[in-house]
């Protein structure tokens, strides 16, 4: 229980930051509707093409390019989170974290989370402001709940990754180089924006075996077509996996971490 | 009165090959005000670290209350209070909220949060500002606030690093009085570094000195002082090297001095073996009798200062060793600088 209450402190000083920084949540409703509103608009009538549709899945591609938008958003979001560990070394913060008698494992589970929380909110903003624009959810309400749940868990996995990192790189300049290292390649050789249908073979062999693919597919799923477990059965699967293991990492990596 | 920190033969080893801590040795005991002075580089602040289980030490032995801090970290950590060099404050956060989450960090129960929070507020000055963001306290108010959530556990021992650092004499004297009073009131242990001799001399009741790693000397401020000798007197003189230089020969050959020591800019510092005011007189005639002119000349007790320039001075040893070691010390402040 000590330990939930741990995770939890170090989560609620993240979200207290985020509540109290206007310009970050500004931008986060910002940046997606944007992003919504130009690609949407600038995509539309290359949807319109019936071939373009069917391989799309729909004939708008607003609705198509939902779930990616929400993958790109949570990818950002969750990548960046390790510099909090990079910031509260220089503060001298991470030694006030050290020195008190906190598991230490609950330092990037209660920032990972932090992060999780962060990624709800802004996937709750980009499905009503996507609602606005147009786009219709197969699934529901019950559908969104299960796609914010997805989401979330992404978030946890890119975050947890970013973390780890962080316990070892102490510059916030070499951080930000592997993190921007990572997560565009992840990004474009995904399936968020461009369906895997019209990759050229190398590209489309990359993107079936990134992570953001599978978030992405289980979630079009849900957005697209409805109900089909079995098609989105892999996906959870492999995500459940994904966020034990990154978690454990995390957890590893800070055990042995210290002052130095 | 029993046993605080018992310190074993430690020895910390950076990942650079730095021996920052080399084989030091003391023990701090209950209710005490201890001062931890050294120059920059020293290995004060790698002491702390190793003491309340931030660093790894290479080898030795850390033991509070006899507890072992390597063995049960989780039984000697809520013991422990630390208000690091750097001022650890989230400044993001309102005073409250910084107090609100050590609070939690160290298990408390919300009611507890609540009353000590309150209490160590008052203490510290800053119950008025605690809804204010941190980010709006000045560099005082940081350091005590830091100090605050140090204290909110109930710490039976208190490390305190450069609790003074940058601040003004006034806010400093502020800080000292907080010290005295956890000490009286609270009955704490408090182990704190500084660069500040007057701060030492106000405060601790027993002192180490600490050099390049190792212990070079540990007592009481009086013993310390006592043990330089008498008082000293300082006087610069004007001449020719080779004169000045003879009249410190037939000086140091006087039955009353103890040492004459060349302080650079033509300064020299003489200590006497008991009184001072009887030497003058036989400064004045010597430097006559060597065609040497006195610009000034003063008379001291020893203080802390001498204590540690006796101890840590670049001057009290060989001149040529002298400059490596102060070009040595140049390069650490620069790479702690950066
Ligand atoms: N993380 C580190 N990695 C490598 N060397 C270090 C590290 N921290 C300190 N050192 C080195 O260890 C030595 C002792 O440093 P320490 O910080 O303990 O000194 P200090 O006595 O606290 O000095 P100051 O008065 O400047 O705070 C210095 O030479 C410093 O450069
Ligand atoms: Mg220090």
């Amino acid at each position: 229980m000590t330990f939930l209450s741990d995770v939890w402190y170090v989560a609620w000083r993240e979200l207290v930051i985020f509540v109290r920084t206007p310009v970050r949540i500004i931008m986060v409703v910002i940046q997606p509707l944007i992003w919504l509103g130009l690609m949407g608009n600038m995509m539309q009538g290359f949807a319109k093409s019936p071939m373009v549709g069917q391989m799309l899945g729909t004939g708008n591609y607003l609705t198509f390019m939902t779930p990616g938008i929400i993958l790109m958003t949570v990818l950002f979001g969750g990548a960046f989170s390790g510099m909090s560990i990079v910031w509260d070394r220089r503060m001298g913060y991470l030694e006030k974290l050290l020195a008190a008698p906190i598991s230490r494992a609950a330092i990037p589970f209660g920032k990972a989370f932090a992060a999780a929380i962060q990624a709800g909110v802004q996937v709750l903003l980009i499905v009503l402001i996507a609602t606005a624009l147009g786009v219709r959810f197969a699934t529901g309400p019950l559908g969104l709940l299960v796609i914010l749940l997805i989401a979330m868990c992404f978030s946890l996995i890119l975050s947890s990754f970013s973390l780890s990192l962080a316990a070892r790189i102490k510059s916030h300049e070499t951080l930000m180089a592997i993190v921007n290292f990572f997560t565009m390649p992840l990004m474009f050789t995904s399936n968020a924006l461009f369906p895997i249908e019209a990759m050229p073979g190398w590209l489309a062999t990359i993107a079936r075996y990134n992570p953001v693919t599978y978030a992405v597919t289980a979630i079009r799923q849900l957005t697209l077509s409805g109900w089909d477990w079995l098609a989105i059965a892999s996906s959870l699967g492999i995500l459940a996996g994904l966020t034990i293991a990154v978690l454990t990492l995390s957890r590893f990596l800070f055990q042995r971490a210290t002052a130095d | 009165m029993a046993t605080m920190i018992q310190i074993e033969e430690l020895v910390k080893v950076y990942k650079g090959g730095i021996r920052a801590v080399d084989g030091v040795s003391f023990d701090v005991e209950e209710q005490e005000i201890f001062g931890f002075l050294g120059p920059n580089g020293a290995g004060k602040s790698t002491t702390i670290k190793c003491v309340i289980g931030l660093l790894r030490p290479t080898s030795g032995r850390i033991l509070i209350r006899g507890t072992d801090v390597r063995q049960s970290p989780k039984l000697v950590k809520p013991m422990m209070g630390y208000a690091s060099q750097e001022t650890a404050v989230d400044d993001r956060l309102t005073g409250w909220q910084n107090l609100f989450l050590q609070g939690h960090f160290f298990h408390l129960a919300r009611k507890e949060i609540d009353e000590r929070g309150e209490e160590v507020l008052r203490l510290c000055g800053l119950w008025e500002r605690r809804n204010d963001s941190a980010g709006t306290y000045s560099g005082g108010m940081l350091k005590r606030l830091d100090i605050a959530a140090a204290l909110i556990h109930q710490p039976s021992v208190l490390f305190l690093d450069e609790p003074t650092l940058g601040l003004d004499v006034q806010t400093r004297k502020v800080i000292w009085q907080y010290i005295e009073k956890l000490r009286s009131e609270q009955k704490m242990t408090i182990f704190l570094t500084t660069h500040y001799m007057e701060e030492a001399d106000a405060l601790c009741d027993r002192l180490a000195i600490i050099d390049r790693g190792k212990i070079m000397a540990n007592g009481k401020p009086g013993a310390l002082k006592a043990d330089i000798g008498g008082d000293i007197v300082t006087a610069r003189f004007v001449a020719p090297e080779e004169k000045v230089s003879r009249l410190v020969q037939a000086l140091s050959a006087l039955p009353e001095t103890v040492s004459v020591t060349p302080m650079g800019d033509g300064l020299q510092r003489i200590v006497a073996r008991q009184r001072g005011d009887r030497l003058i007189p036989e400064v004045f005639a010597l430097a006559a009798k060597n065609e040497v002119g006195v610009e000034s000349i003063r008379l001291h007790r020893p203080s802390l200062d001498d204590v540690y320039l006796h101890f840590t001075g670049r001057e009290m040893r060989d001149e040529q060793g002298s400059r490596e070691e102060i070009g040595k010390a140049r390069m650490t402040q620069r790479r702690l600088r950066r």
